[in-house]
C-alpha cells in the first residue's frame, strides 16, 4: 500500500493528525504506568479487543432507519444524529469495556478459574461477539473492520481531535487530583483497602479512563497494537526512575514523542503509521534498558569493569609494596605469580599506577612513590581493620580472615568507622601492628 | 455490659467458611489497652482469615468484631494494619519517606493531598523507627528488617491505637527480631494494643496473652498458663480429624448456601 499519497506532509490535517495521536500517546503513556505498576497489562490487551462489540453496536445504532420504529424509534433516532459518530462510538466501546472488566471480576469469583484464563476467555468472547455482529450487518452498510484492527490515519477527522483535545487532558487532570490516592492504591492495595479506601472503584476508575483513551486511540494504532501504547512507554519510563511522579511524566513525554516520531518516520520511510509508533516505543524501552542509569545494562557493565580495575591497580599497587622496587624486566611475570592475574592484565594495570602518579619507573626498576606507598599503607591498614573485625565481631576463625579481608580492603573508606567501632586496636588477629592512618 | 472503656478489639464467635469448608470456628477473644498478644497457629490455621475478618475485608459467616466497642468500618482511623513485606513490589518507584508518608492518606478525600503536619508526623514515625537517614532511598535499597522498620512507621504514622501485624519475625535474624520486638514492646508500652501474628515459638513468653490457633481457639491466656507442651500438640499436632469428616460429609451434601451447616461445633 502506498501510503505517501494519504496526506500532503507536514500540512494542517497532518498535523491535526499528528497532534491527535500524540494527545492518544500522552494519555495511553501516563494511564499505562498503573497498567505496568499493578500487572494488569493483559487486561490492557483485553480491553482494547473487548471493545469491539460497543463500537459495532454503535455503528449499528446509526445506521438503523429510526423513523420507521414509530414515536419512540423518532426520538431515538433524533438523538443518534445528533451525537457526532465518535462520541456515539466513544459510548458504546466505554460500556463494553467497562463490562469486560466486570465480567473477568465475576468469572475470577464464581469459578476456580484464575485471573489470567478469565481474563482470556472473556475478551476473546467479546471479541467473538463482534465479529459475529459485523457479519450480520445489513450490506448497505460498510464497517471497516481493517482499520479497527489496524487503525488508519485517514480516518482521522475533526471530531477525533476535539475529543481526544478533552478525554486527554481530563486524564490528566484526574489523575493529578488523586494523585495520593492513586499512589496508595497501586502500592499496597491491602493496607489501602485496611485504611477503608475503595479499591475496586479506583480500579474501575482506571478501568473507565484506560477503555475511554484505548477507544478514541483505535484509530491511530488499531486495537492490535494499541496496547503497546499502553506498557511500552510506561515501561521504559520504569527502567528509569525511582520516583512515582517523574515515571507518570516520562511515560507521558515517551507516548508523545512515540506517536509524533512515529507519524513522521512513517512518512519519510513510506510505513503506516500505527506499527511506525510501536517501533518508536519500542526502541525507546530498549534504549531504556541499555542506558538506565540505575539498572541499565550498559551502565552496570562499565560500573563492573570500573570495580574490577580498581581491585586489579591495588592488587598490583599491594604487591609492589611489599616485594619493594623491582627490575621492570619480568616485573608483570613476577606479580603475576603473586597475585593471580594474567601478565597482560599487570601490565595494564601497572600502566593506569604510573598513569595516576602512584608508580614509576627509576633506572629500569619499577617503584612506588609516596602517594603509591600512602595509598599502600592505607590499604594495609584496611585489611588488618577488617580481619581484626572479622575475628572479633564476625566470630570468624582468625585462620580463615585473611581471604576475606583480601576482599573487604577494597572498601577502604570504610577504615576511620571500622577503627572506631573498634576502639582503635593496634593489632591485627595475626599480632601484625595496624599501621595509623 | 463491660465497664465504661471499650476494648481495643473484641472478637466474639467468630466463624469464616470458605466455600462451605470453615477456616475459623467460634473464635472468641478480647485485647486490652496497652497489650501484646501472640496469635499463633501452624499453616492453614486461620490465622490470615482472622486478621482480614478484624480489618472487615471479609463477611464473617457468623459472630463478628468490635473495635473499640463498635464495627470496624466506624473506626478505621483508629486501627492499622502492618502485612507481611512479600505482599508488595520492591521495586515501586516510592522513597521510604514517601511510603511512610502513606500511613496518612487513609484520612484523606479523593482529592486530599498530604500536608506539613502529615509531613512532620511521618518524619516523626520515621525517626523513631531509627530510619530517617532512608528517608530518601529508594524502598528496593532496603534490607528484610529495614523493610518491615518501614511497614513499622507507616502504622505509627496513621496514629493508630490497635495495630494488627502479620508476621513481622518472618525470614529476619535474630538481632532484627529483636530489634523489631523493642519497637512492637515501646508502641505497647504507650498504650497501644498490639496484635502480632507469629510463627516464631520460641519468643511466646513475651507477650502478654497467647491465643493458639487452629482453626479453633486451642488455648487462650497469658503465655505462662497458656503455652504448655499438650496445648502445642493440640495446636500443631494435625487437625481435629472427627470435626473435619463431618465437615466434609455437610459440604458433600449440601445444596443451600446456608451458612450454619458449616458450624459443626
Amino acid at each position: 500500500m502506498d501510503h505517501s499519497q494519504w496526506l500532503v506532509p507536514w500540512g494542517p490535517r497532518w498535523i491535526a493528525e499528528t497532534v491527535c495521536s500524540m494527545l492518544v500517546g500522552v494519555a495511553c503513556g501516563v494511564l499505562g504506568v498503573f497498567v505496568v505498576l499493578r500487572r494488569m497489562a493483559l487486561i490492557g490487551d483485553a480491553l482494547s479487543h473487548a471493545v469491539l462489540p460497543g463500537v459495532v453496536f454503535a455503528f449499528l445504532l446509526t445506521g438503523v432507519a429510526w423513523s420507521g420504529y414509530g414515536a419512540v424509534g423518532g426520538a431515538v433516532g433524533s438523538v443518534v444524529t445528533a451525537v457526532p459518530e465518535p462520541i456515539l462510538l466513544l459510548v458504546g466501546a466505554t460500556f463494553t469495556g467497562l463490562l469486560t472488566a466486570v465480567l473477568i471480576n465475576l468469572v475470577v469469583r464464581f469459578s476456580r478459574t484464575k485471573e489470567d484464563s478469565s481474563i482470556g476467555i472473556v475478551f476473546t468472547g467479546m471479541f467473538a461477539v463482534g465479529i459475529v455482529m459485523i457479519s450480520s450487518l445489513p450490506r448497505s452498510t460498510h464497517f471497516d473492520l481493517k482499520c479497527f484492527l489496524f487503525g488508519d490515519p485517514l480516518a482521522i477527522g475533526r471530531a477525533d481531535l476535539w475529543m481526544m483535545g478533552v478525554i486527554c487532558p481530563l486524564v490528566l487532570l484526574t489523575i493529578g487530583a488523586m494523585y495520593y490516592r492513586l499512589k496508595l492504591v497501586s502500592f499496597d492495595p491491602l493496607v489501602a483497602a485496611a485504611m477503608g479506601v475503595s479499591v475496586a472503584a479506583v480500579h474501575y476508575l482506571i478501568m473507565g479512563m484506560l477503555s475511554v483513551t484505548v477507544v478514541a486511540g483505535l484509530k491511530t494504532t488499531g486495537v492490535v497494537l494499541v496496547v503497546a501504547m499502553v506498557i511500552t512507554p510506561a515501561s521504559a519510563a520504569y527502567q528509569l526512575t525511582n520516583r512515582f511522579w517523574v515515571m507518570l511524566v516520562l511515560s507521558g513525554v515517551f507516548g508523545a514523542a512515540a506517536a509524533g516520531v512515529g507519524m513522521s518516520a512513517a512518512f519519510v520511510f513510506n510505513a503506516p503509521t500505527g506499527p511506525a509508533m510501536v517501533l518508536v516505543a519500542v526502541l525507546i524501552f530498549a534504549l531504556s534498558v541499555l542506558f538506565s542509569p540505575g539498572h541499565g545494562v550498559v551502565f552496570d557493565r562499565i560500573r563492573r569493569r570500573r570495580l574490577a580495575r580498581h581491585v586489579e591497580n591495588e592488587d598490583v599497587l599491594k604487591s609492589l609494596y611489599r616485594s619493594g622496587p623491582r627490575p621492570l624486566a619480568g616485573y608483570a611475570a613476577a606479580v603475576s605469580a603473586d597475585t593471580q592475574m594474567s601478565v597482560g592484565r599487570v601490565a595494564r594495570a601497572l600502566r593506569r599506577l604510573r598513569g595516576e602518579g602512584l608508580a614509576d619507573e627509576v633506572a629500569g626498576e619499577v617503584v612506588l612513590s609516596p602517594a603509591g606507598v600512602a595509598h599502600a599503607e592505607t590499604m594495609v591498614r584496611a585489611h588488618r581493620l577488617w580481619e581484626t573485625y572479622l575475628a572479633e565481631r564476625a566470630n570468624t576463625d582468625p585462620a580463615y580472615v585473611h581471604e576475606e579481608a583480601e576482599r573487604l580492603e577494597h572498601a577502604h573508606d570504610l577504615a576511620e568507622r571500622l577503627d572506631e567501632t573498634l576502639g582503635h586496636p593496634d593489632l591485627d588477629p595475626h599480632g601484625q601492628a595496624i599501621p595509623r592512618g | 455490659m463491660t465497664d465504661s472503656p471499650a476494648h481495643p478489639l473484641e472478637v466474639r464467635d467468630l466463624t469464616v467458611a470458605y466455600d462451605a469448608r470453615p477456616v475459623l470456628r467460634s473464635v472468641s477473644f478480647r485485647m486490652e489497652t496497652g497489650q501484646m498478644l501472640g496469635v499463633v497457629g501452624p499453616n492453614g490455621a486461620g490465622k490470615s482469615t482472622l486478621l482480614k475478618a478484624m480489618l472487615g475485608l471479609i463477611e464473617p459467616d457468623f459472630g463478628g468484631v468490635e473495635v473499640f466497642g463498635r464495627p470496624v468500618d466506624r473506626v478505621r482511623r483508629r486501627l492499622a494494619y502492618v502485612p507481611q513485606t512479600e505482599g508488595v513490589d520492591w521495586d515501586f518507584p516510592v522513597t521510604v519517606g514517601e511510603v511512610v508518608l502513606m500511613g496518612r492518606y487513609g484520612g484523606k478525600r479523593w482529592f486530599g493531598r498530604p500536608n506539613a503536619e502529615d509531613r512532620a508526623a511521618a518524619a516523626d514515625a520515621l525517626r523513631r523507627v531509627g530510619m530517617t537517614d532512608f528517608a530518601r532511598r529508594h524502598i528496593r535499597q532496603l534490607s528484610g528488617g529495614q523493610q518491615r522498620r518501614v511497614f513499622l512507621a507507616r502504622a505509627l504514622c496513621q496514629g493508630a491505637e490497635l495495630l494488627l501485624l502479620d508476621e513481622p519475625f518472618a525470614g529476619v535474624d535474630a538481632a532484627t527480631e529483636k530489634a523489631i520486638f523493642a519497637l512492637i514492646e515501646q508502641m505497647a508500652d504507650e498504650g497501644k494494643a498490639m496484635l502480632i501474628v507469629n510463627h516464631d515459638l520460641s519468643i511466646l513468653d513475651r507477650f502478654d496473652q497467647v491465643l493458639l490457633l487452629n482453626q479453633r481457639v486451642v488455648a487462650f491466656g497469658p503465655p505462662e498458663e497458656v503455652v504448655t507442651d499438650a496445648n502445642l500438640r493440640a495446636t500443631y499436632g494435625g487437625r481435629l480429624s472427627l470435626l473435619d469428616e463431618a465437615d466434609e460429609t455437610l459440604r458433600q451434601r449440601r445444596n443451600t448456601r446456608d451458612p450454619h451447616l458449616a458450624r459443626t461445633t
